[in-house]
């Protein structure tokens, strides 16, 4: 079952009908960047950092627009804008490798596509709002107008993009029981399903 | 109108509350560590980065209470019996412990904001909490991905199965299940006949018995949706007929084994095979 898999990413990548045969470092480096090692998708688990941590950022500037809250917040938010650009360089290689293998006709191929696109937009919005951070920074001067428009145009953006997100693994089911086959293969033929023969 | 405990399982979102909101938590915990960390490396006041830490565990915190409201309803929505409700209860367990942890860190560090750099002991207690978050996070993720909990159930408007219906086998006979009325239209139940197991709904005012695992990647039929005579897999969206088993939308290929299920005498009786006279591909 895991040679098939490995050949299906292969012939989808490639988008021919035959299966060409990757070079062993290129297979092993998809199964890597899908989680193989790990036991579940890498990417799910990377995005928690700059869904989250620009989602607070976003917050925080608000509240130090509006001059609520304590002063230190700008570092924090800082902090944060930063930690999420480092968490991004992780989630678009981990994206990449869970979405190529999507069967183009599937609706989560084109739910993937637009989830990538408003991601990467989102991640350049970010760094412009990190370069006029620092520019800020050096200047004292806060969370200017730019800074806060760009971090709720950024925000905006990560929030539609992680709800398609949760909807190719909760409604479409990417990901589910890629790395479980085995287990749950072994469950339903002791419990006397009928199964297709295994490859 | 959804009910609250249909709003809490996000159904009506398509998509359940518990995995989005904790990426706060998740996020912002090991975001306070190495702000810890770099005050130790640079412990200059400018930088403010013990009170930033502070903020982060503080906002963290609270998130995850949150979190763990929804998760909490998701937890009781796993049936008693499945695999993953062992893996469950140690996500739960792992977590109170780290966000109790994190919550004493926070009380230790409250007095101490003006300092350059984080005590010890609240980094090490940091330290701690977040080698939990990490592997207790690991759970979560195979939960959802391993174990497909929280998948396709907003299609779901009728209750999951809350335990399988555990019967032995008495030769090679019918046995009772239950008594008349067992399910109402579209209502499932999960049966194990000697080791057999069955799911049982009521379709098209029928009721129908196939196996429980899906063809394709043994998602549980019995948590799948029924409508239209068809059951639809929670996990992938492979829809079979409930009377026949024959696969009417993919990707499963493979059509479902049936048994025979009849209501007599005010009683269930399903006719549940012995796993040997299944023949593959019949």
């Amino acid at each position: 079952m895991i040679a098939e898999q490995k050949n299906h990413s292969r012939h989808i990548l490639s988008g021919t009908p035959e299966f060409p045969v990757w070079p062993k470092h290129r297979v092993k480096l998809f199964d890597f960047l899908q989680g193989k090692w790990l036991g579940h998708p890498l990417h799910p688990a990377v995005v928690h950092v700059p869904l989250a941590l620009w989602l607070m950022a976003a917050v925080f500037d608000v509240f130090i627009f509006f001059k609520i809250g304590v002063p230190v917040l700008t570092r924090l938010s800082f902090y944060c804008v930063m930690g999420g650009l480092v968490g991004a360089f992780a989630s678009v290689p981990t994206g990449v490798a869970d979405w190529a293998p999507i069967k183009k006709e599937k609706p989560a191929w084109r739910l993937g596509l637009y989830h990538m696109m408003l991601n990467l937009v989102a991640i350049f919005i970010w760094a412009a709002n990190f370069g006029l951070r620092l520019n800020a920074l050096d200047k004292q001067s806060g969370v200017t107008g730019p800074i806060l428009a760009t971090s709720l145009l950024g925000a905006g953006l990560l929030l539609v993009s992680g709800y398609i997100g949760s909807l190719m693994v909760f409604d479409q089911g990417v990901g589910i029981g890629r790395l479980s086959k085995k287990k749950w293969r072994a469950i339903a033929e002791r419990a006397g399903s009928r199964l297709p023969e295994e490859k | 109108m959804p009910t609250p405990k249909e709003i809490m399982e996000g159904k009506p979102l398509r998509s359940p509350l518990h995995p989005a909101l904790v990426h706060l938590p998740i996020a912002l915990f090991p975001l306070s560590f190495i702000l810890d960390l770099a005050s130790w490396m640079s412990p200059r006041p400018e930088l403010q980065l013990v009170r930033c830490a502070f903020i982060a565990i503080a906002v963290g915190i609270a998130s995850a209470v949150v979190a763990a409201i929804v998760g909490l309803v998701d937890y009781t929505g796993i049936r008693d019996d499945h695999p993953a409700k062992k893996t469950a209860t140690l996500h739960m367990v792992l977590n109170l412990v780290a966000v109790g942890l994190f919550a004493t860190g926070l009380g230790l560090r409250y007095g101490s904001l003006q300092l350059e750099r984080t005590g010890a002991l609240p980094l090490l207690i940091s330290g701690i909490a977040l080698g939990l978050l990490a592997y207790s996070g690991y759970l979560g993720g195979t939960l959802v991905y391993d174990d497909g909990i929280g998948v396709g159930r907003h299609r779901r408007r009728t209750p999951l199965p809350e335990k399988t219906i555990e019967r032995a086998r008495a030769g090679n006979t019918p046995v009772v299940i239950g008594t008349v009325p067992l399910l109402a239209e579209g209502e499932t139940a999960r049966v194990d006949v000697a080791g057999t197991v069955v799911a049982i709904t009521r379709s098209k005012d029928q009721l129908c018995a196939f196996q429980e695992f899906c063809t394709h990647r043994c998602g549980p039929l019995s948590e799948g949706k029924v409508e239209n005579g068809q059951v639809i897999c929670p996990w992938h969206g492979s829809r079979f007929s409930t009377a026949t088993g024959k696969v009417t939308q993919g990707p499963a290929k493979v059509d479902l084994r049936t048994f025979p299920i009849e209501e007599r005498e005010g009683k269930v009786w399903l006719q549940a095979e012995a796993r040997s006279s299944a023949s593959p591909g019949a």
